[in-house]
């Protein structure tokens, strides 16, 4: 479904991807790791078109998305859910008004239906106690769920992909979101979580991409991974013995 | 520095493309009306109280100085005619629009701007929201509408603050006063007063749009483009309040 074909991107004169080359099957459950500013985060925006390329092609259902126009790339972004990094709900708007955003955006559902729906997607995520709380008074792993659910509403997306969606929570509330990641997969759609927390790689992925130097160091099952002697590796494994013991 | 040259045009590109787009949003559907009457709530109504009280205290600063100046030359009687002149056509507009530019830009450009860091603007291309309709064309509208209304009550209040100094400190004729103002509110001065506000409203909603939305980096970012909305719109009200008065006084065929 997703395939990188040496894609180069750089910030101005900081070059982040450097002949990058994957593929990614929509039934994959794929952790991308690596330090910050490794370019983790940049593949997601990549996928969904957010960013161009330097150079290189992505294709989407062996569809070239780099030479796609803003209004063209609205369907390939039907065909994601991507909760980013702190949730990024709009901060305006409450708990109910975030997850029904996208209901009344792009579906013609009475208010009575809408509130069914928001009631669901809430029960779904475990924060229905939260609907009329605004962004601000909620906690880290609440904040994410919500945004879980609001991508729930958006359609159904073929995939998943999310920003650090355990970073700075507590190891009970990233436990919690990991189970709901799996929860979410069990129907066989995929997903991509971008972490530098190998804990909660192994929790959610069967795959794993390690970036390095703007490349692939990589790329293969948690058995690889672990017994990798890559030194950065070896740092992140070495950070989960530690925590293990 | 070719390279500057070449950065400034591409920006300049990107901002009339952003201000075109902004603009015929307001024509073409979905309508973000709701967006829009928030925006309106925030920046007319919340900057009522404020434009009130500098437009009281300008036009009570400049019959004082009129008062004293005209005195001097045996000319008080017609401290209401140079006052409202100088308020309706040129002081009540350049005002009203900084005041709002001061609160309403700032503003703008700060709430973008926390939004890009945020990746909210991010979330709304994902969810297939283009973010210049939803984010740009209602604050836009909001200013082009509200500001003129702004400078409309704001030119009424300065007019009092000069009635009230021309009258009770000055001790000159409320009817004189009165008079000389109904005098100058023809065509000509109305028109080219309230001709002014529409294009600032534009300038200062496009530009801080436009600076919020390239907010790059984190506070530090924010600060920058903050800060070079006000001043990139003050000096653009300042440039075309120039250009608009010289524009209108050979429309309307005064000789200069």
């Amino acid at each position: 479904m997703i395939a990188f074909d040496d894609v180069y991107f750089s910030y101005g004169d900081h070059h982040i991807l450097k002949g990058v080359n994957f593929q990614i099957q929509e039934s994959e459950r794929v952790a991308i790791l690596g330090g910050s500013g490794g370019g983790k985060t940049t593949i997601l925006k990549l996928i969904v078109g957010l960013l161009k390329p330097d150079s290189g092609r992505i294709l989407i259902d062996n569809d070239d998305i780099t030479i796609k126009s803003e209004d063209e790339l609205m369907e390939v972004r039907k065909k994601f859910s991507i909760v980013f990094q702190d949730g990024a709900l709009f901060d305006s708007l409450n708990v109910k008004e975030n997850v029904a955003f996208c209901l009344r955006e792009y579906t013609k559902m009475s208010e009575q239906e809408i509130d069914e729906e928001v009631d669901e997607l809430l029960r779904i995520v475990g924060v229905e106690h939260a609907k009329y709380y605004m962004p601000d008074e909620l906690s880290g792993g609440m904040h994410r769920r919500v945004a879980i659910a609001r991508s729930l509403a958006v359609t159904k997306p073929r995939m998943f992909l999310y920003d650090e969606a355990t970073t700075g929570l507590d190891p009970v509330n990233a436990e919690n979101i990991c189970n709901l990641i799996n929860e979410l997969s069990k129907n066989g759609t995929g997903h991509i979580i971008v972490t530098h927390r190998v804990i909660d790689a192994l929790r959610v992925a069967d795959r794993f991409i390690f970036l390095k130097d703007g490349g692939i160091a990589l790329d293969g099952d948690s058995s690889v991974l672990i017994r990798s002697n890559i030194s950065d590796i070896v740092v992140f494994i070495n950070e989960l013995k530690y925590n293990l013991s | 520095m070719s390279e500057k040259i070449k950065r400034l045009l591409s920006e300049l590109q990107d901002y009339y493309l952003l201000s075109i787009q902004g603009l015929l949003g307001i024509f073409r559907k979905p309508f973000y009306s709701k967006d829009a009457i928030d925006q309106m709530d925030y920046a007319g109504a919340g900057s009522f109280v404020i434009v009130m009280i500098v437009s009281l205290f300008i036009g009570m600063a400049l019959s004082l100085q009129l008062s004293a100046e005209l005195g001097v030359l045996g000319l008080k009687m017609y401290t209401g005619k140079v006052v409202g002149i100088s308020i309706i056509r040129e002081v009540g507009p350049v005002t009203a629009a900084l005041v709002y530019c001061g609160r309403v830009g700032a503003g703008m450009a700060s709430e973008l701007g926390s939004m890009v860091i945020g990746h909210q603007v991010d979330s709304l291309r994902v969810f297939g929201v283009d973010p210049i309709k939803k984010l740009v064309t209602p604050r836009l509208l909001s200013s082009i509408i509200m500001l003129p209304a702004l400078t409309i009550i704001g030119n009424a209040i300065a007019l009092l603050g000069g009635y009230y100094i021309a009258v009770f400190v000055s001790h000159q004729s409320g009817y004189v006063y009165w008079s000389s103002i109904r005098d100058i509110l023809n065509f000509e001065n109305v028109f080219s007063g309230s001709i002014k506000p529409f294009m600032f409203g534009f300038l200062i909603a496009s530009i801080s749009c436009y600076m919020g939305l390239t907010t790059k980096g984190g506070a530090k970012g924010l600060r920058k483009s903050t800060t070079n909305a006000v001043v990139f719109s003050i000096i653009m009200i300042i440039i075309s309040d120039f250009m608009l008065t010289k524009i209108l006084l050979y429309l309307l065929g005064f000789s200069l």
